[in-house]
């Protein structure tokens, strides 16, 4: 009925539709944390749109509303981010072959639920062209994602401050850990990464036990992953 | 430098960085490897990003930039930790931590503490 390009972009936009009820809280908060931060509705969507990484929006607001020093809140926001590079690593060889003259702006489509339904659904099918799929997938993703940082943006403001709501930050990325915490030496970067950031965060200045705390999580898990590779929890 | 220059200056710093992060990987696929030592110490960010994230605010309340330890946090915390482990649902998660954290803040209030 329509071109193949349009039907696999439909593909992929219909199958993240169940999930994109997930990012809507998501996106709240991230819309709220730039007006948290003293910011306005044009920093809010030009943030959500540019830079295309709630984690990594909502850490660097918070962390420059603290006052911490732009490198500080760039190298933090970016470290968070860094998943997205393993992420391009492992779908390469999936949309590349097929990415002709787009290529070089493949990456941006690039997130956690686009990743996750090419990865596990779109490319086993061959009713669809891979490239549009994870496209269209990501068209969807970032539209809610727009317009839940909007209503953030417009709704966070109003909220009182008693209602404690920066506490949804913690929260959302506690629902986001879990499925990161897929082998055992996950969890016991998480475990070090968590002493640490306990530690570090209240005592070294300009929020730099953040990232102190990251590294040595990473460095921890790098460490025990090589020893034992790569055991299942709970397989 | 005013603070709106300076939270573009992030916006812009961090719009290429996540760019050339999510691409640099699909510019150099069959043409060049990362270290190996690099992919191993990467495949554990997500999960001590994250955590990172978490543990502080769950922790403490921060006034003036002074930390100080929050136990209605913590059992809020804690109940989401449950619910996070249980359904791996960001609302369920989400809504059972704000609503023990407003109990728990209320009965401290009624408590006097």
């Amino acid at each position: 009925m329509h071109h193949p390009t349009v039907r696999s972009m439909l593909a992929g936009a219909r199958a993240v539709s169940p999930i994109i009820l997930g990012i809507i809280p998501f996106g709240l908060v991230a819309g709220a944390s730039v007006i948290a931060a003293g910011f306005g509705l044009a920093e809010a969507i030009a943030m959500s749109l540019l830079v295309n990484a709630g984690a990594s929006q909502i850490a660097a607001a918070a962390l420059f509303s603290e006052g911490a020093p732009l490198l500080v809140v760039i190298g933090t926001a970016l470290v968070i981010n860094a998943r997205m590079f393993i992420y391009a690593t492992s779908i390469a060889p999936v949309i590349v072959p097929h990415a002709g003259r787009w290529r070089w702006i493949l990456g941006h489509p690039l997130v956690d639920q686009s990743y996750a339904v090419t990865m596990l659904h779109g490319r086993y099918r061959d009713d669809v062209r891979v490239v549009p799929y994870y496209v269209g997938s990501w068209l969807v993703l970032a539209l809610t994602w727009q317009l839940s940082n909007i209503a953030g943006a417009l709704g966070g403001a109003l909220v009182p401050a008693s209602w404690s709501l920066d506490f949804a930050v913690p929260l959302v990325f506690l629902a986001m850990l879990m499925p990161a915490l897929k082998f055992r030496a996950d969890v016991e970067a998480a475990v070090a990464t968590g002493v640490a950031a306990a530690v570090l965060v209240p005592l070294l200045p300009m929020q730099t036990g953040l990232i102190v705390a990251i590294v040595i999580g990473m460095a921890w898990g790098a460490l025990r992953h090589h020893e034992h590779p790569e055991p299942e929890v709970g397989a | 430098m005013s603070g709106a220059l300076a939270f573009w200056i992030v916006i812009g710093g961090l719009a290429v960085g996540t760019f050339l992060i999510r691409s640099l990987p699909l510019w150099f696929y069959g043409r060049a490897r990362g270290p190996e030592w690099l992919e191993r110490l990467l495949r554990h960010v997500p999960a001590a990003a994250l955590t990172a994230l978490i543990v502080p605010g769950v922790l403490y309340t921060k006034v003036d930039g002074a930390y100080s330890p929050a136990p209605e946090r913590v059992l809020a915390g804690l109940a989401a930790l449950l619910v996070a482990v249980r359904t791996r649902n960001v609302i369920a998660t989400l809504a059972t931590g704000m609503v023990v954290l407003w109990v728990a803040q209320a009965a401290a209030g009624l408590l006097g503490g």
